[in-house]
């Protein structure tokens, strides 16, 4: 089975989203420094904001077509 | 922010957050075509912003983990935070609390490891602390943690030597510091131990624990130590004070 992404636009809005949702909880520990605020900021905050950021580069790598240009160019390199 | 300043790092977080917020919003209201300036426009929301405000929340993050008002924010460690914001203490921890230099921080300048990956160390062990805070401390009354939690490793001198240095003429013009060097130097007399500076933290010592620490209490003191009053036992701390930092 293979696994299809979404259209790029619901790719880059899903990413937005995430990352409207880590930007907050990589921040709220400046607000309050104590051990849930900053263990939250630093592992959940961190990883959704991280999912975000990969979303988005998959956007623009799909949307540069890089991995036909990559195809195209290993079949020119291969061919006789 | 509990009546401190951001400080320039935590601005930058917060500035860097609100940036890509606005981008972000402006995306998704707006849904431009993901053309070139778009996906600048979205590299900065996304990426640059985020990651600046990420790597400056971290950094205060990490800083914020230092403070005592950090260690002091799990209930099983409020007398000890107590014990040092107490301008009367005569604890050694509170002692070390009113030093200008790192007082908001003392809990972590003398229990952190002191080696070349002591930063990682101590953190590595703070999260050990969390693991158990979770498991095992998380609902135990507070008299039954200051009778049952103790330090998981006695407190290696080295700790107090990072500052008080054992070979300075003034720490040696001392006598007990120049009888007891070598007991000092391999740790098998600690400097916060009874007839020395005295435990820092008397807060959660015990009856017998204080009877220790300087010869014997009078009634009161004992009373006082087992909680049985409403003064509080940290005031029962003989021996501790000739500890300045």
């Amino acid at each position: 089975m293979k696994l299809a992404l979404p259209d790029n636009e619901r790719v880059v809005r899903a990413s937005c989203y995430l990352a409207l949702v880590a930007l907050p909880l990589m921040v709220w520990s400046i607000f309050d420094p104590r051990v849930w605020p900053v263990l939250v900021a630093l592992s959940v905050g961190q990883a959704i904001g991280t999912a975000s950021f990969a979303l988005f580069i998959v956007a623009v790598v799909r949307d540069l077509g890089v991995r036909r240009k990559l195809k195209e160019q290993a079949a020119r390199d291969s061919a006789p | 922010m509990h009546g401190e300043s951001l400080g320039w790092m935590g601005t930058l977080a917060v500035a860097s957050a609100i940036v890509a917020a606005v981008i972000l919003v402006g995306y998704l209201v707006r849904r431009p075509s993901f053309d070139g300036t778009t996906r600048l426009w979205l590299l900065l929301g996304l990426g640059v912003f985020p990651i600046m405000s990420a790597g400056a929340a971290n950094v205060s993050g990490f800083q914020a983990t230092q403070s005592r008002e950090f260690c002091g924010s799990c209930h099983v460690m409020e007398p000890h935070a107590a014990d040092s914001n107490d301008a009367k203490s005569t604890a050694l921890a509170s002692i070390h609390a009113r030093n200008h230099f790192f007082g908001k921080d003392n809990c972590y300048t003398c229990h952190k490891d002191y080696g070349m990956y002591g930063f990682v160390l101590t953190k590595m062990g703070g999260m050990r602390h969390v693991y158990y805070y979770l498991t095992e401390y998380r609902s135990m009354p507070l008299e039954q943690a200051k009778r049952d939690i103790r330090i998981r490793h006695p407190l290696p001198n080295g700790n107090c030597m990072g500052c008080h240095t054992t070979t300075a003429p003034r720490w040696l013009s001392i006598g007990d510091h120049a009888s007891s060097l070598a007991q000092v130097r391999d740790g098998s007399l600690s400097c916060a131990s009874p007839g020395c500076h005295g435990f820092a933290h008397p807060v959660t010592k015990r009856g017998v624990e204080l009877l220790l620490d300087g010869g014997p209490l009078t009634t009161t003191d004992a009373a006082t130590a087992l909680g049985l009053t409403d003064g509080g036992p940290g005031d029962a701390a003989p021996g501790a004070q000739d500890g300045a930092p």
